[in-house]
């Protein structure tokens, strides 16, 4: 059984569809990219599969259980975790206290808690500056803390959403290590991301989107020369 | 050095009845009595997020309840102000339930609260069987078992006693799941959902918590001044009074309601005793009105963040 299945999956505001008919499968260990030019419904996807959109149509299972009509923490307890395009900490809140409540989605108790979130901001070298208020910290800071903060829910799934914008070079390579080490640590990755480079030295697999539908679904050599992918990005390009 | 203040500041409170006149022992239950109903508050105001503008609601129904009680049924306030706080507390799971299934945050939700309080209010005040709008006069029978009596010293006790168990359940609450949770919700609740935190459960417990707590100071407020009207006690003024005390003091900390208290109150008490005579009535308003937008203007964390900030401050240089 895959971990994820996403099948005939629609979602339309008004008279657009931004996700038209989706189907994919992630498997367990997998890391999977999520690419198509901007508009193309690769954020609606995440805000359906992590409970903050209701589908028009369609399915999704995740360990075989349907996550339609579940609330965000309840997809969160189930074991997906995601991060934000653009990041939501909890601005006043320390460094610790964001990882905190991250923390406490699965601990058993509020000591356990604590020694996992504190566990989690040494491994992603946030722990000097784990008093420091959430809003003071820098960009690439802030987006470390929103995944440390994710993973501190102890997911089997993580959604990461464009996690390299605004990264210099090498905060990006710093990225691209940080989440193979997540993968090695058993959790399953469905990664959106614009920066090229890391999306084709991380992924597995990638999966293409374009207004709303999928156009290609295979491993990074072959979406990368598939035409339908080039037009879709040329065509993009063209237009604007 | 915060323990040192808080054992010191703690010795004098429980001793200063015995030094002190009556006059001064009236003013610190005014400035106890609005910490703790702040305190209380604050719980679903400062920690949650989730300002509510009508707690004058909860304290109506406190005040009320163990007041009707005893005046129909001869029932000891002891015991009925739990009857007035489980009330206000389905008061406020209604209230909250209905606020919360429709999404109702922010702005929209001090309105609501605002106008189930002016509800109550309204309700109360044409009902004769509730007392109407000449009020409820409690007889006066000085008995320790109906929660009367002749001296103010042990009112001064107890709502005392009331300021520590509130700032007891706050600081449980603070270094707890629940008081993690409710940061959460206030700082960005959509961020908060997706880490694992059912918004509306906790918001739901956070108005539960803080209803039972206003409604026992309702019932202290009924015994204390043996007096009670629609306007005062559910009125928009006293919710006013109470949210700003948390604000100016710092929401969403121990302290804050506390020290706002201490600020504000003496300010109303002492201007109103000093000025109204001599074409100066208008005065306190005025200075009282002066103070909020300066502190509003220059300390927005709050007096008592401030505070703290100053003394972290002085302990790190040292």
């Amino acid at each position: 059984m895959s971990l994820l299945e996403v099948r005939r999956l629609t979602k339309s505001f008004g008279g657009l569809k931004a996700v038209a008919g989706v189907d994919f499968r992630l498997d367990k260990g997998e890391i999977v990219g999520l690419i198509g030019p901007n508009g193309a419904g690769k954020t609606t996807l995440f805000n359906l599969i992590s409970g903050y959109l209701t589908p028009d149509a369609g399915e999704i299972y995740f360990r075989g259980v349907s996550l339609i009509r579940q609330k965000p923490h309840e997809v969160c307890h189930l074991g997906v975790a995601r991060t934000f395009q653009i990041v939501q900490p909890f601005p006043n809140l320390t460094t610790f206290e964001n990882v905190m409540v991250g923390a406490l989605n699965r601990a058993s108790s509020f000591e356990e808690g604590r020694a996992l979130a504190l566990e989690i901001l040494k491994s992603m070298k946030l722990f000097e500056k784990r008093q420091v208020l959430a809003k003071n910290l820098t960009i690439s800071d802030r987006k470390r803390l929103e995944m440390a903060r994710a993973l501190a829910t102890q997911p089997d799934l993580l959604l990461l959403d464009e996690v390299m914008a605004g990264l210099n070079p090498s905060e990006v390579e710093e990225m691209i290590r940080l989440i193979q080490r997540i993968r090695k640590q058993g959790v399953t990755l469905l990664i959106i991301e614009h920066v090229l480079k890391a999306i084709m030295s991380l992924s597995d697999r990638i999966v293409v989107l374009h207004h709303g539908e999928k156009i290609a679904d295979g491993s990074p050599e072959i979406v990368s020369r598939d035409t339908g992918v080039i037009e879709a990005y040329l065509g993009d390009l063209l237009l604007s | 050095m915060g323990y040192l203040l808080t054992g010191l500041g703690s010795v004098v409170l429980i001793a200063l009845p015995l030094f002190v006149g009556s006059y001064f022992v009236t003013i610190l239950i005014s400035i106890l009595y609005y910490a703790y109903l702040s305190g209380c508050w604050n719980i679903l105001g400062g920690y949650a997020g989730q300002l509510s503008l009508g707690h004058a609601a909860f304290f109506g129904i406190g005040a009320y309840t163990s007041s009707l009680l005893f005046m129909k049924w001869q029932i000891s306030p002891w015991l009925s102000m739990w009857v007035g706080a489980l009330l206000a507390m389905c008061f406020g799971l209604f209230m909250g339930s209905l606020s919360f299934r429709f999404g109702l945050r922010g702005f929209y939700f001090v309105l609501v609260t605002w106008a189930f309080a002016e509800l109550l209010r309204l309700i109360t005040l044409s009902l004769d069987v509730l007392g109407g709008p000449t009020g409820i006069f409690i007889s006066y029978k000085t008995s320790p078992w109906q929660f009367q009596f002749s001296s103010k010293v042990p009112y001064y006790y107890i709502i005392l006693g009331l300021v520590a168990l509130e700032l007891f359940i706050s600081y449980k609450i603070e270094g707890s799941k629940l008081g993690f949770y409710l940061k959460a919700i206030r700082e960005n609740e959509l961020a908060a959902e997706g880490s694992g935190v059912p918004t509306t459960r906790y918001k739901l417990m956070a108005v539960v918590i803080s209803a039972f707590l206003t409604a026992l100071g309702g019932t202290f407020y009924a015994q204390y001044l043996r007096y009670m009207d629609p306007e005062t006690t559910m009125g928009v003024s006293l919710s006013v009074e109470i949210m700003i005390r948390a604000m100016v003091g710092g929401s969403g900390t121990l302290i804050g309601p506390f020290v706002g208290s201490f600020i504000l109150t003496p300010l109303s008490e002492l201007s109103r005793t000093y000025f109204t005579k001599g074409g100066l009535e208008g005065l306190p308003l005025i200075i009282y009105g002066s103070v909020l937008i300066l502190i509003v203007l220059f300390l927005p964390q709050g007096v008592g963040t401030w505070m703290m900030e100053k003394l972290a401050g002085y302990r790190n240089k040292s």
